[in-house]
């Protein structure tokens, strides 16, 4: 007993300790789209306040969750709260705060960009998803299947691109071989594969994985670029969002501007968004 | 089991030993109530948690949807994949395991043999997302080439990683009942003047034959419950393969549905509870696999 006592309340004292430091830390979490962003800031805010913050990936589903369930200060979504959303927390009031702006592009691999397909149109994409249309001779590529990329339902990635692709944000994909959760998984199995096709917001696009160009109906091609977002012609465009509780502490608040700020908005840029000031 | 050793060492000290001694013992039961309480809790939890979803009068559970946003929560494309899963990889960690343990339980070395031991203690002690990682990087395009696919996130894929990562599990127990077969057995065949597979096959292998199946369903248990590895490489795809059994398709198992999509159910909400379902299903296989491995444990001992 007498080694036990001091050891106990050793470990009770720290673990006191560590429930004292707690609220200090900011915690964000949520979609891997607007982490790019929010994470840079929040590097940048630790360094001028010595506020620490800590950025956590999960998607904007589980961003929604754990700011209700109270687990985090700030949440992340690429999407908005949806009703079903807000009726599962009738006592909470969510605030919604843009941060910037961002495009979902139909990608595919650069095999198949190199081989001719380098655009489609919205119906096409839905016929893709839906499982009508198998092969990319089709579509004026190579003669193989086309390897469907699907996204986890709560994605705001998906939300977004199925609302404008399909007509509804929960529109079933009958066609899909693959579901993945994030960008960076996204990314990686649009790599791996030489006939995939997926989607992918713009940030995300490289050598490896190439965004379509969007034939809208008056055969004109908008290539997912930051010019054709920002002058609103490319068709699958979303908000960036960060959300809060009208509980949010100071701490938190003093954050969030600091995102809107001149100086925030920098980071948004920086992560291939466009800045919502 | 310790507490008449401890209350024997009392009497014999009566005096300058009783207060620690005590305070040793308080603990010690202490420890085995937080023990049984957070077993019970975990269970209790779980089986209050999936109540919604078993007393729920939607007849879509059992069905092979899985719409959330419609309400649909088929969950019959998550159980037959981690049983699918689950075979596939026995199917593979078995034979190779079982032809290990013997050839290791002939080694008189007792030096291999401790290598070989930390060998296997090392490959268990790898965290499972590593493997997870190794089966995104290298595996499944591996696979993907060799069965000429577009993607090797494929129940194969997952399977083959899981008979990995039980092996260490099954082999070690495989040899330990293997190697506590007497020494008397093998000597008296070999006596006999059986060929050295005939004593294996004949002798040995009945003799430790409750030991291995132990072994096995213990492994059972591990891949049932493995989580980021299967997640990572098993492609996430809510549907029955078809034909159905097909390792080459996409599938789901429950415990990387469980991780895909408990974060982005609320607590309390149908969703949650049907996830919660899942899990009290898997908890329930597991705890009777332990159980079943236990009783044949015992068995072998005595025999």
């Amino acid at each position: 007993m007498r080694i036990f006592l001091p050891l106990l309340s050793v470990l009770f004292s720290s673990l006191s300790l560590l429930a004292c430091s707690a609220p200090d830390r900011l915690s964000v979490s949520g979609s891997t789209t607007v982490l790019p962003a929010v994470s840079r800031a929040a590097e940048s805010y630790s360094a001028n306040t010595g506020q620490r913050i800590t950025v956590n990936a999960g998607g904007s589903g589980s961003g929604f969750n754990q700011l209700a369930e109270g687990q985090t200060n700030i949440g992340m979504m690429s999407r908005d709260i949806t009703n079903g959303e807000r009726a599962q927390f009738p006592s909470l009031t969510f605030k919604t705060i843009a941060i910037g702006r961002d495009a979902v592009a139909p990608a595919v691999s650069s095999e198949i960009y190199t081989a001719g397909v380098t655009a489609l149109t919205l119906d096409q994409i839905a016929k893709i998803y839906r499982g009508e249309i198998l092969n990319w001779s089709v579509l004026g590529g190579p003669d193989v299947d086309i390897f469907v990329i699907d996204k986890e339902a709560s994605s705001g990635t998906r939300q977004t691109f199925m609302d404008v692709v399909m007509g509804s944000s929960k529109a079933d994909a009958a066609g899909a071989d693959l579901v993945i959760g994030s960008n960076n998984e996204e990314q990686t199995a649009l790599t791996q594969s030489n006939a995939a096709i997926g989607m992918l917001s713009i940030a995300w696009l490289n050598e490896d994985v190439k965004g379509l160009s969007v034939i809208m109906e008056n055969d004109k091609r908008i290539a997912p670029t930051l010019e054709s977002v920002k002058n609103g012609q490319f068709p699958i465009v979303r908000d960036l969002n960060i959300i809060v509780r009208n509980d949010i502490s100071p701490a938190a608040q003093g954050f969030v501007d600091y995102i809107l700020s001149e100086d925030g908005q920098k980071y948004v840029t920086a992560s291939g968004y466009i800045p919502i000031r | 089991m310790t507490s008449p050793a401890l209350a024997l060492t009392v009497s014999e000290n009566p005096q300058d030993s009783r207060g620690p001694v005590d305070g040793v013992r308080t603990y010690a039961r202490l420890s085995i109530l937080v023990t049984i309480s957070i077993i019970t809790l975990i269970l209790a939890t779980l089986i209050i948690q999936s109540g919604p979803a078993i007393l729920s009068t939607s007849d879509s559970l059992l069905t092979t949807q899985w719409k959330p946003s419609e309400g649909i929560y088929g969950i019959l494309p998550m159980i037959f994949g981690s049983l699918f899963v689950m075979t596939i990889a026995m199917a593979i960690a078995l034979p190779i395991g079982g032809f290990a343990a013997i050839t290791v339980s002939r080694i008189k070395s007792p030096r291999i043999k401790r290598l070989w031991r930390s060998a296997l203690e090392i490959l268990a002690g790898i965290p499972s997302i590593v493997y997870g990682l190794i089966g995104v990087a290298y595996v499944s395009i591996w696979v993907a080439s060799a069965f000429d696919l577009q993607s090797g996130r494929i129940i194969l894929s997952a399977a083959i990683i899981l008979s990995v990562m039980i092996l260490p599990t099954f082999l070690s127990l495989c040899e330990d009942a293997i190697s506590s077969v007497p020494a008397a057995y093998r000597e008296n065949a070999q006596a006999l003047g059986l060929q050295d597979y005939e004593v294996e096959l004949y002798v040995i292998l009945p003799a430790a034959a409750p030991g291995i199946a132990s072994a096995a369903l213990l492994a059972l248990g591990r891949a049932l419950g493995e989580t980021m590895a299967v997640m990572l490489v098993i492609g996430s795809l809510d549907r029955i393969p078809s034909p159905l059994f097909n390792p080459l398709s996409s599938g789901q198992t429950i415990t990387s549905k469980l991780g895909r999509e408990i974060g982005e159910s609320a607590f309390g909400s149908m969703h949650f509870s049907v996830l919660v379902l899942m899990s009290l299903i898997l908890v329930a296989l597991t705890i009777s696999l332990t159980v079943i491995s236990q009783r044949l444990f015992r068995q072998g001992r005595r025999g």
